[in-house]
């Protein structure tokens, strides 16, 4: 188990090395250009030149990506042109805002998902299945973004019952931060939650046929305890791993929910730092995404071992 | 056009009068301290040095945490702000500048010539009107602690407008920090003697201003930018909410007391709304296409000539403005009707003529043969994009192809500079106090406006100190603009801003939004 | 949301990895033309298919020509479904945004497809390009799906092709590591080591024995994949980076509708709700063919 982690581990290194070069070259390479956004439309050339200079940005591009490299092994994520602060620092900012909204929204996508699923599952072919599957089907294809402006629209201006956007968090006034995140979080996990359901009515239907179900059943076990006490459990390890990949999800790709709800976190924090060419914040932010994402994967698979014990590691 | 000049000046100064006797009488309720003034704006400032950018969004930050030496009054003239006084020698070469005493900068210590000598030889670096003013400084020093003393190369009338000008201005910083931070480092200590100063800086979430408590006011009522300021407000808190629908609910749910930078399709609601009302920014920009005179094919005077007779102006300005006359002035004076001391109202001038024909004509002229022309616009600013597509379609009726390109503005503001890469691109004018500021009618900015008659008149100008004889210039240098046609003037665009009705004291006149003497009445 | 729609893809896919035997093929043409899913997939596809083919026959106006003095009309006889900030019939925009959509999904979906297909026989094959393929894939797997085809339209600025370029990368690793498990699976298979001992090159036995073995899955996966390349389309041009601004296409309009839904819902509500008519389709068609093709949920 333990040579399993360290192989696993180790096999992180060249992924994240190719994310890092990736992300220095296109960034990089995107026409554009940080020093004009930042003095502003009336600057001049001269003015423009100077502070290229002063920012390093005047030098081969090989030069600073191997500068890059230097920094990233000594933790060092460099500083944004525009934010006046470490990346770092910046990133430590805007987590906090990303992580209660994705969980909030999982925590949606799985309550509604999950049940759903199960009560599909159970009952095949009945009206709640096909009810049950076509609010799914829809929320796979309802356009997330379009669904998050009409629920403004009618919970905050016409209903007045929510705030439209913004953000506080819950360490200082939880009930208004609550009151904040019921939105997005619905419309980010409704969106979730239809893959939940559909995966985890898939796995139960499948579980369902297995032999020991027909068993469970014919010794006269209820519906009930059937569906929790045996298929449930067996049908967990899918279900993990759909939930494992919507987070990791998530965290890196709330990005249009942060926008319209206006949400200062990584999200929006990175699509900004795309537009005006931030670049040490675009790496910065991609790079901890991506290690989250390759991190959460890896947990998921561990997870197995301990769900499902025909599950093991040599 | 003295007359009329003079005309002008004399309704103005009325209108000015009416406006504060009636702002006088509405305001029943007298003004009180306290309060939470919550503010949503449309992004981040690249930084809050006002000696950095040009960026408007770091102005109006920057201009209520810093004070310079003069500020701009009711009709954008200069007035003195931390200046008492000034002296001009008999032969125009030396100004000698009296600061006013016992100002406190934010961390305690007092302002002094030593700190104004510091932070405009900085500024004179740096900032775009600072330089085009230092290009003529031969020097500039303290004479005692409240005296400094400025001696010109040559006689310029352009010294105390440079001092006053809002935008990327001569902001007065302790001589610690102007001298700590060399001109292309933006400061990241900010210690100002304004009504607010910074309190903290969460990108993305907020800026937060508190009052000042020693701050000094000028005795002198309020106008425009300048004269008396009070912080009534505890604090106010700049929130970002680059979403422009977002902003506009958030006002009328209550979360902002105040948005800036509206769209224009909200105004109705706004005015239906109980607890909020709609204001109208005036101006904003004016509309231009700066065309590229140093390569390709816009460097054909007959080509621009064609554009600038083609365009039928009002339509775009109507569709821009969302439909509502409010929002659009049909004006061909390349200074605003807000800057009276510029303004000029010359007729039969070839703006806005929508004369097909004289188009077609000039096309021929020119000997265009459907060469793509390479225009850049972006949608960041919506009404860039909309003015860009409605001339596309009207330019390409009288027989231009226009290659739209549209991208991103940190693209856009990049490939600008590059004369190979574009023949026109998009953008907006904002509000120049004088004729020398404009920087479309100089050969150091994207365009290149390097025609020799128009730079020997902005020389001219920049020399010349007689008000009046200024004034002709300026009017001669409009006749040259619309026979050159360095850039093609659209319309007026105003902009929209929402307040909480409980928001009282703002001063709706001013082209950027200011807070000190606005008061919260909950 | 976007991120939905791009996990959708792999999860959809996780189910359909399992191979299609070659007594099923014979049976599988009549299976999928009597799956409910399949069938009214397929008819809602066909009538957006038409549309976009006779756009020009069914719309009423130009769907590119200004009208100023027509703008945020809410429909009428004239407007069947109203007209835009710019006096654009919403109707016409909606019909010719059915082009847009279709050529960026299809195109998509067949790149993916192609480029997956090459990518994971080759990674399936040669264990030593596996290993740098595989590591590729994963780093590009390790971007937020969203902000890497934003910053590819950063970097190539906006244009038909460039979407379908950005997505068909962001969606091409999907598809390569679903081609490269199936290939591991089957070459292992009796009859392919046995045609292997026969000495069939390699080339032979990919196309003959191991392609058609991925047909399935893949079927699966495109259908899907086309659904993502229309929403992540729409979201592109939403966040203002997709096709040029003035070509109608649904994001566009939905993002140019966003500012005014209040003033005037119908510019983005009905190309919003072709999108979801589309991905509505796509989503039926790609379900029922897992349906039928997956065995291991073809029971009763």
């Amino acid at each position: 188990m333990t040579a399993y982690l360290i192989r696993r581990v180790l096999a992180l290194l060249p992924v994240m090395l190719v994310v890092l070069t990736i992300v220095f070259l296109l960034i990089h390479l995107i026409p554009g250009d940080p020093v004009s956004v930042m003095l502003g439309p009336d600057a001049t050339l001269a003015q423009i030149q100077a502070t290229r200079q002063s920012l390093g940005l005047d030098r081969p591009l090989y030069e600073q990506l191997f500068k890059f490299y230097g920094r990233v092994l000594r933790g060092d994520l460099g500083r944004s042109y525009f934010l006046d602060r470490p990346v770092t620092v910046a990133l430590l900012e805007r987590a906090e805002p990303t992580l209660v909204l994705t969980a909030c929204a999982l925590l949606v996508a799985v309550m509604i998902g999950v049940p759903s699923g199960i009560i599909a599952a159970a009952y095949r072919g009945s009206v709640w299945d096909r009810a049950l599957m076509l609010g799914a089907l829809l929320g796979v294809c309802i356009p997330g973004f379009w669904l998050s402006l009409n629920f403004i629209y009618l919970f905050a201006v016409r209903l007045g019952w929510l705030p439209a956007a913004g953000y506080t968090s819950f360490l200082v006034e939880p009930a208004a931060a609550l009151r904040y995140m019921v939105l997005p979080a619905v419309s980010l996990g409704f969106n979730q939650s239809a893959l939940i359901a559909r995966i985890s009515r898939s796995c139960m239907l499948e579980v369902l046929q297995q032999d020991y179900i027909r068993t469970a059943r014919a010794k006269g076990l209820s519906q009930g305890a059937t569906i929790c006490g045996h298929a449930f459990r067996n049908a967990l390890v899918p279900v993990i791993t759909v939930i494992g990949i919507t987070m990791a999800i998530l965290i890196g790709g709330a990005v249009v929910t942060e926008i319209v709800f206006n949400i200062p976190g990584l999200g929006r924090l990175i699509v900004s730092a795309i537009m005006r060419r931030d670049y040490p914040v675009v790496q910065g932010v991609v790079l901890v995404t991506a290690a989250a994402y390759v991190l959460i994967n890896l947990t998921v698979d561990l997870l197995y071992a301990f769900i499902d014990p025909r599950i093991r590691y040599d | 056009m003295d007359r009329s000049g003079l005309f002008r000046t004399v309704v103005a100064a009325f209108l000015a009068v009416g406006l504060i006797g009636a702002g006088a009488a509405s305001a029943a309720d007298t003004p009180k301290k306290g309060g939470l003034l919550r503010v949503g704006n449309l992004g981040e400032p690249p930084a809050l040095d006002a000696h950095w950018t040009t960026a408007s969004i770091t102005e109006t930050l920057t201009n209520h945490i810093y004070e310079g030496l003069y500020s701009l009054d009711e009709a954008n003239r200069p007035i003195p702000m931390l200046a008492e006084s000034h002296t001009v020698s008999r032969d125009g070469l030396t100004y000698t500048f009296k600061l006013r005493q016992g100002i406190k900068f934010h961390n305690g210590k007092e302002m002094t010539s030593e700190d104004v000598v510091a932070s405009l030889t900085r500024w004179g670096k740096q900032s775009v009107y600072g330089r085009i003013l230092f290009a003529k400084v031969a020097d500039f020093r303290a004479v005692d602690p409240y005296t400094v003393e400025m001696k010109l190369k040559e006689r310029v009338g352009i010294v105390l407008i440079s001092l006053a000008v809002p935008n990327n201005f001569g902001a007065i910083y302790p001589k610690e920090i102007a001298e700590r931070f060399p001109p292309q480092t933006k400061i990241t200590e900010y210690i100002g003697t304004g009504p607010f100063k910074l309190a903290e800086w969460k990108p993305d979430q907020y800026i937060r201003m508190v009052r000042f408590d020693d701050y000094k006011s000028r005795n002198e009522k309020a106008s425009g930018y300048g004269g008396g300021k009070t912080a009534y407000v505890d604090e106010i808190r700049w929130i970002p909410v680059p979403d422009v629908a977002t902003r506009v609910a958030q006002v009328e749910t209550g979360e902002l007391d105040f948005a800036d930078d509206l769209n224009l399709d909200a105004y109705e609601r706004l005015k239906g709304t109980p607890n909020a009302r709609p204001i109208i920014g005036t101006p904003y920009y004016w509309l231009v296409a700066v065309l590229n005179k140093k390569e390709g094919l816009m460097t054909n005077q007959k080509l621009r000539q064609a554009w600038q007779a083609a365009i039928d102006v009002e339509p775009i300005m109507k569709n821009v403005a969302g439909g509502k006359p409010e929002f659009y002035r049909m004006d061909s004076s390349l200074a605003f009707a807000e800057v009276p001391a510029w303004h000029t109202t010359i007729t039969g001038l070839p703006w806005n003529e929508h004369n097909k024909d004289k188009a077609r004509r000039l096309l021929r002229e020119a000997g265009y043969t459907g060469e793509p022309i390479r225009f850049m616009t972006t949608q960041e600013y919506k009404w860039m994009y909309d003015f860009a597509l409605l001339t596309k379609q009207q330019l390409e009726d009288v027989g231009f192809t226009i290659d739209l390109q549209v991208m991103d503005w940190s693209t856009l503001v990049q490939r600008r500079n590059n004369s190979k890469a574009y023949d026109a691109f998009t953008t907006g004018i904002g509000n120049f106090f004088d004729p020398t500021h404009h920087v479309y009618l100089t050969c150091i900015w994207p365009g290149w406006t390097c025609d020799e008659d128009i730079l020997k008149l902005q020389d001219e100008l920049a020399r010349e100190i007689d008000p009046k004889k200024r004034f002709a210039l300026w009017v001669r240098q409009t006749r040259q603009f619309y026979e050159k046609v360095p850039v093609i003037r659209y319309g007026d665009l105003f902009g929209l801003r929402a307040a909480r009705t409980t928001v009282k004291g703002f001063n709706e006149k001013t082209e950027r939004i200011r807070f000190y003497n606005v008061w919260l009445d909950k | 949301m976007t991120e939905a729609a791009v996990d959708g893809a792999v999860a959809g896919s996780a189910e359909a990895v399992s191979p299609l035997t070659e007594a099923l093929r014979s049976t599988w043409l009549r299976r999928i033309s009597r799956n409910r899913n399949v069938v009214t997939g397929a008819l809602i596809l066909l009538v957006l298919v038409l549309a976009a083919l006779f756009a020009d026959v069914i719309s009423t106006h130009s769907p590119t020509r200004l009208f100023p003095a027509n703008r945020l009309k809410p429909p009428s006889a004239e407007h069947y479904l109203g007209t835009d900030e710019f006096g654009r019939d919403v109707y016409s925009l909606v019909v010719h945004g059915s082009q847009i959509s279709l050529l960026v999904g299809a195109t998509t979906m067949l790149l993916t497809s192609l480029g997956g297909i090459v990518t994971g026989l080759l990674a399936g094959y040669y264990r030593r390009l596996d290993l740098i393929l595989m590591r590729f894939m994963d780093g590009l797997m390790a971007f937020p799906a969203i902000l890497l085809a934003i910053a590819l339209m950063a970097a190539r600025g906006p244009g038909v092709w460039n979407v379908i370029f950005a997505l068909s990368v962001v969606y091409l690793p999907r598809t390569a590591m679903l081609i490269r498990s199936t290939v591991l699976t089957i070459r292992e298979l009796d009859y392919v080591q046995a045609a292997r001992a026969l000495g069939r090159g390699d080339p032979a036995i990919a196309f003959r024995h191991i392609l058609p073995n991925c047909l399935a899955p893949l079927l699966v996966q495109a259908s899907f994949i086309f659904a993502y390349a229309i929403l992540a389309e729409a979201i592109l041009g939403f966040l203002g980076v997709g096709v040029p601004p003035y070509v109608p296409s649904w994001g566009n309009v939905i993002a140019s509708g966003k500012n005014v839904i209040r003033e005037a819902f119908w510019v983005s509500l009905f190309p919003g709700l072709a999108l979801t008519l589309a991905g509505l389709s796509l989503n039926l068609l790609g379900d029922g063919l897992r349906d039928t093709l997956d065995p291991r949920l073809r029971v009763q």
